[in-house]
């Protein structure tokens, strides 16, 4: 009992924290774009991917990963920045900027995924971890790439909830985000605070992708891979806020690590959507409120 | 004079339009449709597909054709997607009117799509699917495979294993789906009969991200063999994975031949030296065919071709030489011709058994290092096909 406790349910509770955290980073930026925009980023595993296909031709030409977890969120604000400029506010007056919105990111992620298999070929590239080796814990072995993925994961989770709640640019975000009218007259640059959101959210994928891409690789479609999942997250977690996704992440992908010893893995992810499709018919604002409500 | 002269004209032209109805009734090119997985996690295997039957149409139609009818190559993506491809496969007998179909990869689309051409009593040919029941259980009239299936595969690899490993306990990987259920279950059965011990598996859905969650069970049933039948990106990820928990120490991989691919080898890297599959292909294999096949294809397009390669290179010669024997592109009459055809490939020779559709040639057992298959081991085509247990023709 003692030994399976220690080599079997340890271990997996490690790595479902492990992929917890790579999906809380995937669906941060997701919340952050929802909570204040109203805008459902179809786009965000595209950018996700981006993140990990610049990093990849980076490194290619000599930059070492840890400068490209500063370098790739850099490229990828402007680029956000301007989607959000140039895209997204030209529907985002109508009455139904729901659908628009989805449907336009829903376009622009599978433009980029073209574009990808166009520049990068459709063959998988795997950078090599740039920690490597594992450590042992409690005679268990852990790679240590992912006990620091864990442990960066969290730093920037923080961070990011640091940012909208604890300072004075978070307050205007939020501000921005509860009453649009009320802060331009405040003097707030309303349409300037959103792009900037939106372009916030693009680089939190990016930086995901970078940190991901030593694990699961990296190829045209794996924008797919977790999108599906930050999806189940954020509106289980409640659309909006960041520490339902965070909550709700790690619920879920505990979830879906120790069901998998019971069941066959392929049940994994109906559970996970059955857990979703509870919340909606039970509390359909999820865990937690929006971050216009906090 | 004048008006005899009008009638000559008319009636040259009348000639002359005859003559041209006459051509345009004459065939035009041989349509093949190729429907094949060009996004998804199998692009790397479509992109071999693609690689090979362009090769080979070009080689064809250089040398003057089918019976003089050119080949036409007609391509849409199946995204390895069952529903997709009958879609498809549907769009290029309806609209296209292709003459023969090809390329389908994941074997759930062979089947789906076999009975699409059942529908369409038109013939189509597999080149890369492995599951047993295409021509087995689930066989068709309307369909062939030139490639090696699961239970020829795991006849070889089970005879290696057996030699190098005896009495090993195997723990099996699989994707969840057609092609991963049938090649656990014939290597299972192949390495069982030998005395080896089934101590767990575990089926991934397609596209799995990350397959650490399963490694718990895997750890406990304390296997010394890992059998996996994962393919494409999955692959890159299960290899990498296994490596960074430390998995695979103490333990020999082995696998299907769809598993570790020139496509995926790079990205896979040092996590794929040492991992033996059974396979119907080599780019190593030492005969005059295949070397010039590997010299073509590598000027081509500068990589090694892989069995998906030289499986649909081999397919095209495979419905030229069916063809020129039937003398006609009609359904009835090719499949006449295909039944028990013999044709040249870079394997060697291939015989079509005409009971279930299935190709009979020499299995290899395949040991990767260092980026090349190496070849450890052989069994002939008679003892690795197995028996034929179609019913349906």
């Amino acid at each position: 009992m003692l030994e399976s406790l220690q080599f079997i349910y340890a271990p997996q509770i490690v790595n479902g924290l492990s992929i917890g955290v790579a999906v809380v980073l995937m669906a941060l930026g997701l919340t952050i774009i929802f909570g204040l925009l109203d805008v459902i980023n179809m786009s965000h595993g595209e950018f996700y991917a981006a993140g990990a296909f610049i990093s990849v031709s980076l490194m290619a030409m000599g930059v070492s990963f840890w400068f490209c977890l500063l370098l790739v969120p850099m490229i990828l604000v402007p680029i956000g920045f301007a989607m959000e400029r140039l895209l997204i506010q030209k529907v985002f007056h109508y009455k139904d900027r729901h659908i628009l919105t989805l449907l336009l990111t829903f376009g622009v992620a599978m433009v980029l995924e073209d574009a990808y298999k166009i520049i990068w070929g459709a063959n998988p590239i795997k950078p090599s971890a740039p920690i490597s080796g594992a450590s042992e814990l409690l005679g268990v072995m852990f790679p240590n790439y992912r006990l620091f993925l864990m442990g960066f994961g969290a730093l920037l989770i923080f961070s990011v909830w640091a940012l909208i709640y604890k300072t004075q640019l978070g307050a205007i975000v939020r501000a921005s985000a509860f009453d649009k009218d009320m802060s331009s007259s405040l003097g707030i640059p309303v349409m300037r605070v959103y792009a900037l959101t939106f372009a916030l959210g693009v680089a939190l994928a990016g930086l995901a992708g970078v940190l991901l891409a030593p694990i699961y690789s990296v190829f045209p479609t794996m924008g797919r891979d977790f999108i599906l999942m930050a999806f189940s997250v954020v509106i289980v977690g409640g659309l909006g806020s960041i520490k339902g996704a965070v909550i709700a992440g790690i619920l879920l992908t505990q979830l879906q690590s120790i069901s998998s010893l019971y069941i066959s893995p392929v049940w994994s992810d109906p559970l996970v959507f059955t857990v979703m499709v509870l919340v909606l018919m039970f509390k359909p604002s999820g865990l937690y409120g929006g971050m216009k409500n906090a | 004079m004048k008006k005899q002269f009008e009638t000559k004209k008319i009636a040259v032209a009348v000639a002359l339009c005859l003559g041209a109805s006459l051509v345009s009734a004459q065939p035009g090119p041989i349509k093949i449709g190729v429907v094949t997985p060009l996004s998804g996690t199998y692009t790397p295997i479509g992109e071999q597909v693609k690689m090979g039957l362009d090769l080979a149409a070009r080689e064809i139609n250089a040398a003057g054709g089918i019976n003089g009818r050119k080949i036409n190559l007609i391509y849409e993506d199946e995204e390895a997607n069952p529903a997709v491809a009958t879609q498809k496969a549907e769009k290029l007998f309806q609209v296209e009117k292709v003459d023969f179909l090809t390329g389908t990869v994941n074997s759930g689309s062979t089947l789906a799509v076999g009975q699409v051409a059942e529908r369409n009593n038109k013939l189509i040919a597999t080149s890369v699917s492995f599951a047993d029941s295409i021509t087995g259980d689930k066989c068709s009239p309307n369909v062939f495979r030139v490639n090696a299936r699961a239970g020829m595969q795991s006849a070889a690899l089970a005879a290696w294993v057996d030699k190098e490993i005896p009495k090993s306990n195997i723990f099996f990987i699989g994707p969840d789906y057609e092609m991963g259920r049938s090649t656990v279950s014939a290597f299972k059965r192949a390495s069982t009969e030998k005395g080896a011990k089934d101590v767990g598996e575990v089926f991934a859905p397609l596209d799995n991200k990350d397959y650490s969650p399963y490694f718990g069970q895997v750890r406990a049933a304390k296997p010394n063999v890992i059998y996996t039948s994962v393919a494409g990106n999955d692959t890159v990820r299960l290899f990498s994975q296994m490596e960074e928990y430390g998995l695979n120490k103490g333990v020999t991989l082995v696998g299907a031949s769809g598993t570790v691919t020139s496509q995926n080898m790079g990205a896979i890297g040092k996590s794929a030296n040492g991992f033996v599959t059974g396979v119907g292909y080599s780019p190593k294999l030492d005969n005059p065919a295949n070397k010039k096949f590997v010299a073509d294809f590598q000027k081509a397009y500068n990589k090694l071709p892989d069995l998906y390669g030289a499986d649909s290179y081999g397919l095209l010669y495979f419905y030229k030489a069916a063809v020129e024997k039937a003398k006609s592109t009609e359904t009835d009459k090719v499949r006449t011709a295909m039944d028990d055809l013999s044709w040249q490939t870079p394997q060697g020779t291939k015989k079509m058994r005409a009971g279930d559709h299935q190709a009979m040639q020499d299995m290899f057992a395949v040991r990767v290092e260092n980026g090349e298959f190496n070849i450890v081991g052989r069994v002939p085509s008679d003892q690795a096909i197995g028996p034929d247990v179609c019913t349906r023709f």
